[in-house]
């Protein structure tokens, strides 16, 4: 019992905030503890915490990637097309997913390779795939998505949940075994906490750099499809300021813009709490205006559990050795 | 020590969007702070509102005026939109287009050329082009701006180089000539007296609003609320939230309102695309709940032949541009204009959806001089 408290001791800060968060809320309101709403709260968490995934990875190596709403217009569009026009839909799925791979990698590529920073490279690639997709489909949508490629990505799954939540669960545990259990994950963490020695001691920084974002580009290119099957239309201005809910996500479940530091699970709990968050404040009724307020607030004080965790650490740490 | 600047840098940009709404936009307009946590609800308080105009519709001012003046030499107008990312910019695009051909059909030596801002966040953009055109010397611009306030310094250029400038709906410009466009508040007060006619003046509703930035978007939904308050007071209006336009977004509102007002029997979006959405979430919970969209937009039209959206207020672009164009021409040709003309619009449903836009708002050619 212990030691899995302590295994996820980094996630407790996260896990507090978002159950007095559930609670707070339903106290205010019984009706958002009823099953079928907190189950919309969770499925509802699922684009943005599909982005953040991927999002978190890249985080982790020091960078950042602003394009992911574009990515996902662009997979949205392209794939779209492919499936109206008769695609298999297990074949769209795959080929979306290579498609997400290949421009995250192309991002990855030019902060690795030619040395951009990562802000300002995914800042300019992010106008790019913007513009790709508007010029796909000439700004218009695509219409009529097949419902069987709706019901693969966003179907009942035995009548109980959307097969969206899934995705989400499995592309998390997939992202938390890279991170936890496999070298490339632990290059990941060595980079952001210092390039240069994580370089001079052998490891091929650029390449894994160039998968950190080819990664994210699939778990983005997954969110698109998601979203593809969620709403039955392509449209090219899909995901615009998507990026930004994804950076919070990550950055609530206690990933550090800096580098160095995050965790998949933390960052999953993060997307579940800011979904919580909208959806309680759309219960309450709690007029707009308000809503952007409690939104930043509760960003801040989220992160702000998270320092406060830390230094109780380093505090019992100092403790400990100064006995 | 890089990183850290950059992890401030971005921290600071990402609180500062949650703020404005996840879509970094600059410049708040005049009106939009002075409208404050009222605009919504409210009439707008901004200076010129169109809206409490003495506006004239176009058939009054072409039996007052007779044909449509032909100026000398070759006349090049400039039409600036908000962004062609939008289908109803494009379409307004389009308009342009067709009352440029009809005009050199009838041997007018006119041609208008339509660019717009990249994206509906680029109101710097949007002025640096009505500038161009302003230096190039085009002889009439119409204009429509992104936010209230983005393009008077450009309007202001124009009227000191003598250029007429007329402000085609939406966004306001206050010292525009003339104002082209549908009355705003009757958007809201069509979708308001369809739902209460369709649920014989009970029952709850809800609305989705966008983050407006711009005076027809307010107007929506105060002239939605405001029939209801007067007409149909059996009509409850439950819940009122905010979807930034976004399809996805409105869905999600429309999931949990569903869930939460078990006895929902309406929603009003303000545009097209977030209706859509709500249509989803309609459809996947079996209920039969009408949703009302505003644009008109293809995809819209689809959805109501399919019996998915229930109604759609159309403002027809194609025909808004038309109107506009020939506005100016007259203007240009010194006849007597009023501040205010009115353009057509009409809730699209089951009924009529199948009709010919030019019957169901009575549209006529303009007369040309020979």
């Amino acid at each position: 019992m212990k030691s899995i408290w302590k295994k996820f001791s980094r996630e407790l800060g996260i896990i507090v905030a978002l159950v007095i968060l559930i609670a707070v809320f339903g106290i205010l309101e019984p009706l958002y503890l009823t099953p079928t709403n907190l189950m919309d709260i969770v499925d509802q968490s699922v684009i943005n915490g599909l982005l953040a995934v991927g999002i978190t990875m890249v985080i982790i190596t020091g960078g950042i990637d602003l394009t992911v709403g574009s990515t996902m217009a662009v997979v949205i569009v392209c794939i779209g097309n492919l499936l109206v026009g008769g695609l298999n839909p297990v074949a769209a799925i795959l080929l979306g997913v290579l498609l997400g791979f290949v421009l995250g990698g192309l991002n990855g590529f030019l902060i690795a390779k030619m040395h951009l920073q990562p802000f300002i490279a995914t800042l300019g690639m992010m106008s790019v795939y913007r513009g790709i997709a508007y010029l796909v489909t000439g700004g218009w949508p695509v219409l009529s998505i097949p419902q069987n490629f709706r019901t693969a990505m966003d179907g009942d799954v035995a009548g109980v949940f959307p097969s969206s939540v899934v995705i989400l669960l499995l592309a998390t545990s997939v992202g938390y075994v890279i991170l936890k259990h496999t070298k490339f994950g632990t290059y990941l963490y060595a980079m952001g906490n210092n390039e240069e020695a994580t370089r001079l001691s052998g490891v091929n920084v650029d390449f894994n750099k160039i998968i950190a974002y080819a990664l994210c580009g699939v778990s983005t290119a997954l969110a698109g499809m998601v979203l593809l099957a969620k709403l039955g239309t392509g449209e090219p201005t899909a995901g615009q300021g998507y990026e930004l809910n994804a950076i919070a996500a990550a950055a609530v479940g206690g990933t550090s813009l800096a580098g160095g530091k995050g965790s998949m699970l933390g960052t999953f709990f993060g997307a579940i709490l800011l979904q919580a968050l909208k959806v309680g404040l759309v219960v309450l009724g709690v007029d707009t205006f308000w809503q952007y307020i409690a939104t930043g607030v509760i960003i801040i004080v989220a992160v702000y559990l998270d320092i406060v965790q830390e230094k109780i650490k380093s505090w019992k740490f100092e403790r400990k050795f100064a006995r | 020590m890089k990183r850290s600047v950059l992890a401030v840098v971005l921290t600071v940009v990402m609180a500062a969007s949650v703020f404005s709404g996840c879509t970094p936009k600059q410049g708040s307009t005049s009106s939009e702070s002075a409208g404050g946590a009222g605009a919504v609800q409210e009439t707008e308080t901004a200076a010129f509102n169109p809206d409490e105009e003495d506006g004239i519709e176009i058939g009054e001012l072409r039996s007052a005026l007779g044909a449509v003046p032909k100026l000398e030499g070759s006349v090049k107008l400039g039409a600036v939109a908000k962004a062609f990312e939008n289908e109803y910019w494009r379409t307004l695009k389009e308009g342009y287009g067709v009352f440029q051909d009809k005009l050199q059909a009838n041997g007018y030596d006119v041609t208008i050329d339509v660019s717009s801002a990249q994206g509906e966040g680029d109101e710097q953009g949007q002025l640096s082009i009505v500038k161009d055109m302003i230096n190039k010397k085009y002889n009439g611009l119409l204009l429509s701006p992104i936010s209230d306030g983005n393009l008077v310094p450009g309007v202001d250029d124009a009227k000191k180089a003598g250029i007429p400038v007329v402000n085609v709906n939406d966004g306001l410009i206050a010292n525009s000539d003339v104002f082209v466009g549908p009355k705003a508040i009757q958007n809201g007060e069509l979708a308001a007296e369809w739902i209460s006619e369709k649920l014989g003046g009970t029952g709850q509703v809800a609305i989705v609003i966008g983050m407006p930035k711009a005076f027809a978007a307010r107007q929506r939904t105060a002239g939605f609320e405001q029939y209801m308050a007067a007409n149909a007071t059996g009509i409850e209006i439950v819940a009122k939230q905010n979807a930034d336009w976004d399809r996805s977004k409105a869905k999600d509102l429309a999931d949990t309102w569903i869930k939460q007002y078990p006895d929902l029997k309406a929603i009003f979006c303000n545009n097209d695309t977030m209706a859509l959405g709500v249509v989803e979430a309609v459809k996947s919970s079996g209920k039969d709940i009408l949703v009302v969209g505003v644009d008109g937009i293809g995809e819209a039209y689809d959805s109501i032949r399919r019996g998915e959206l229930d109604a759609t207020i159309d403002s027809f672009p194609l025909y808004k541009s038309q109107i506009a164009g020939e506005v100016t021409l007259r203007l240009m040709g010194g006849q007597e204009i009023p501040r205010v003309i009115w353009t057509p619009q009409a809730l699209i449903d089951a009924t009529n959806v199948e009709k010919p836009a030019e019957e169901i708002i009575g549209w006529e050619e303009p007369v040309f001089e020979n």
